[in-house]
């Protein structure tokens, strides 16, 4: 173990873990709010949108980020469309979030039990009145296990951004291992820094889970 | 229309070359998915056991797999135990390790939730009757969780063939890396092929994932 | 559920320790010239997508100057060969941990690999070079914006110099030779810095580049390189080099590989003919 070297590339992980939790959290705003809009309109079955909504979860649960991103990337600019690296790896994580957000939420809309739906029009109150003092905030809060199991796994797939010349936790210890060739080294500190930002969400979402009594996740 | 260079899949035996790449993805994650089932079982038996010390090093396992990316497991196994332990693997032999690490961790909650959940009066009913423990499990308990599993273990094949675009980073010429090649091997005359290339690969992952996906959702809704 | 016990929890405690506490050394990690040969095929590390060094036709065919090399050594050697794809960043790591007996991946020889690897004679000359775009060629390094970012391939000998050198420039990594030249040529940086015989290929395999800076830092050569020890491999080497070059071979493979994209007038300052350096 060489503690010397790995003292010295300590500032290149922390940049590099700085730069993976900006995109992973540009990526999942972005997740969640397209997630949110999915789960509305596939819950309120409006036509059209509905059936839009459900070519596009298909779509992007049934391919891999590596590929979404090395086409939107490496591929998209043939056709002229020119994105910088950083704008591609949020926008493919949000295309990849986006559909297991709406997952989450849905589920959390559809346990919210109808006879109080019905209750409130009964009541008088307006589709957004409804969805926004009756139905919205128990859907939310039945949801945050799986949103947080989500938020995870999403924080997991940044790993993959090193394809597009990210310099990520995972490029950065990849490339410090060809140019130093200290494998050993680089890789303990690359767990070190995975653990350091994943371990605290992952005991939050235990927490929460054992508070809720909420079995399932996201991914 | 632009020229989009899907004719550098025409070429030779390009196109043939990528489903090929597509296919070694794929037995990748069959082998892993094959081998996590039994793993699996195994290891959620073992979880719902009363020693403390199991319990504690089996949820460490799981928490430490769940928790790291698998892009950084591979690299663990791919170069980090090479080095450790001074075997030599090939890529394909790491991804599988990985992915059975993965699966087995998988699985084994999977099957752990499932024993906790089947209510308590079972065992005591099924003791009552006089089953041995051993019966208890194979005649009551199991056939009921593994009922509850296939819908899910179908899933994980899903988020294993996706993976498996992974492997692409410790070198085993996948699917992504055989485009990469053609791409190459055709700069000159084909300046465009990387949009088409990687946009067949997309919808080759699609086509793959796509029915199983499918298939685990009827499942899930017939038996679930 | 003893039983299943007694074998399970050795198993996770080995995967688990084994994963994390990898601090034991290094052993021998390579196969001798003798176990080569008794095996009957030969890893060789090479590059699958480095033209027209190393790379993959549309029939699977491994091709290029480096492969042309490989294929007469496994002939000499009288064994098949396995060819194995390497990026940049990995041909140290692939000898050590024994994942190929040779590394003919266009292996610039510099101090700190020599402490890595062994390399036998050079088989071609090499130096650092920079190429452009037509509307806007880097003539000098100095010239550069504060935000130019220049591209370059992880793990290359152009990466360590221009961290060394140029501390300052943004660098855009990429580890494969067919992701940097894709990003490259899709404009996220206007310059891309490499081996200067893969950048003056580029520019003339591809409309509208040029090689602003055909010579940077020193000279180097490149030669194939075998893990650090393996002597009985490296002294087969060597003398292969030697009788090859007796026999004018990489004049030979310069014109089968090269002549179609370097034309005539690199063939004297590239080839290098199986003699010692320094």
């Amino acid at each position: 173990m060489d503690f010397a070297y790995m003292k010295n590339v300590l500032p290149l992980y922390e940049k590099a873990a700085v730069l993976t939790l900006r995109i992973g959290l540009e990526g999942i705003i972005f997740a969640t709010f397209a997630g949110i809009v999915c789960a509305v309109i596939l819950y309120e079955k409006v036509p059209v949108l509905r059936q839009l909504v459900m070519v596009y979860i298909e779509i992007s649960r049934n391919t891999p980020l590596l590929v979404q991103l090395f086409f939107i990337y490496y591929g998209l600019p043939k056709a002229g469309i020119v994105l910088s690296a950083e704008i591609c790896g949020a926008a493919g994580l949000a295309f990849l979030g986006g559909s297991y957000m709406a997952e989450a939420f849905r589920s959390g809309l559809e346990n919210v039990a109808p006879l109080q739906r019905e209750s409130a029009y009964s009541l008088g109150m307006g589709k957004l009145q409804t969805m926004r003092y009756v139905v919205g905030p128990q859907a939310v809060a039945t949801s945050i296990p799986a949103f947080l199991a989500n938020v995870i796994f999403l924080l997991k797939e940044t790993s993959v951004f090193s394809a597009i010349s990210l310099m990520d936790l995972m490029f950065t210890a990849k490339d410090l291992i060809g140019l130093y060739y200290k494998t050993t080294e680089s890789l303990l500190l690359l767990v070190i820094f995975y653990l350091f930002i994943l371990l605290p969400v992952s005991l939050t979402g235990a927490a929460v889970e054992r508070r809720m009594k909420y079995a399932g996740s996201g991914s | 229309m632009p020229d989009l260079g899907l004719d550098v899949l025409l070429k030779g035996n390009n196109f043939f070359r990528l489903l090929e790449g597509l296919l070694a993805a794929v037995k990748i994650s069959m082998v892993s998915i094959a081998l996590s089932i039994p793993f699996g079982v195994l290891l959620g038996i073992t979880m719902t056991g009363k020693n403390i010390l199991v319990r504690f090093l089996t949820k460490l396992y799981l928490e430490f797999i769940r928790i790291m990316p698998q892009l950084v497991l591979l690299f663990l196994v791919f170069f980090g135990s090479t080095r450790s332990l001074g075997w030599n693997l090939e890529g394909e032999t790491a991804a599988v390790i990985v992915f059975v690490l993965w699966g087995t961790a998988e699985m084994g909650d999977l099957v752990r939730s499932a024993l906790t959940s089947i209510p308590k009066h079972q065992y005591e009913s099924s003791r009552a009757l006089g089953l041995a423990k051993r019966q208890t499990y194979f005649y009551i308990i199991l056939p009921q969780t593994l009922r509850r599993l296939l819908p899910l273990s179908i899933n994980l094949v899903t988020r294993m063939v996706k993976t498996t675009s992974l492997v692409l980073m410790i070198g085993v010429v996948e699917v992504l890396k055989a485009g990469q090649q053609m791409i190459e091997a055709n700069r000159m005359n084909s300046p465009n092929a990387a949009f088409g290339i990687y946009l067949v690969i997309f919808i080759l992952y699609f086509l793959v994932c796509w029915p199983v996906s499918m298939a685990a959702r009827r499942l899930e809704k017939k038996w679930g | 559920m003893k039983k299943i016990k007694r074998i399970l929890i050795p198993l996770l405690v080995l995967a688990l320790s084994g994963c994390l506490a990898g601090c034991k050394n290094t052993k021998d990690n390579y196969r001798t010239l003798e176990e080569i040969k008794k095996a009957g095929t030969i890893n060789i590390g090479v590059f699958s997508d480095k033209n027209p060094f190393g790379y993959v036709d549309e029939n699977g065919n491994y091709r290029g100057y480096d492969v042309y090399f490989a294929d007469r050594l496994a002939k000499d050697l009288g064994v098949k060969i396995n060819y194995v794809s390497t990026e940049a960043a990995n041909r140290t790591e692939y000898l050590q941990t024994g994942k190929v007996d040779v590394i003919l991946a266009n292996f610039t020889v510099t101090k700190e690999r020599k402490e890595e690897v062994d390399f036998a004679l050079p088989y071609m000359n090499v130096s650092l070079g920079v190429v452009s775009k037509n509307d806007r060629v880097v003539k000098s390094l100095e010239d550069l914006g504060a935000d130019d970012a220049v591209i370059v391939i992880s793990g290359t000998t152009a990466e360590t110099y221009l961290i060394k050198n140029y501390p300052d420039i943004p660098l855009q990594k990429f580890d494969s030779y067919a992701t940097a030249k894709e990003a490259f040529e899709n404009g996220t940086a206007v310059a891309w810095a490499n081996d200067n015989t893969e950048v003056i290929a580029f520019a003339m395999q591809n409309k509208g580049y040029t090689v602003g800076i055909p010579k940077l830092g020193s000279s180097d050569t490149i030669a194939p390189a075998v893990a650090r020890g393996n002597t009985s491999l490296l002294e087969w080497m060597n003398q292969e080099i030697e009788k090859l070059g007796e026999e004018q071979f990489f004049h030979k493979n310069y014109d089968e590989t090269l002549a179609d994209t370097y034309g005539e007038e690199y063939k004297e300052t590239l080839v290098v003919e199986g003699k010692k350096t320094d």
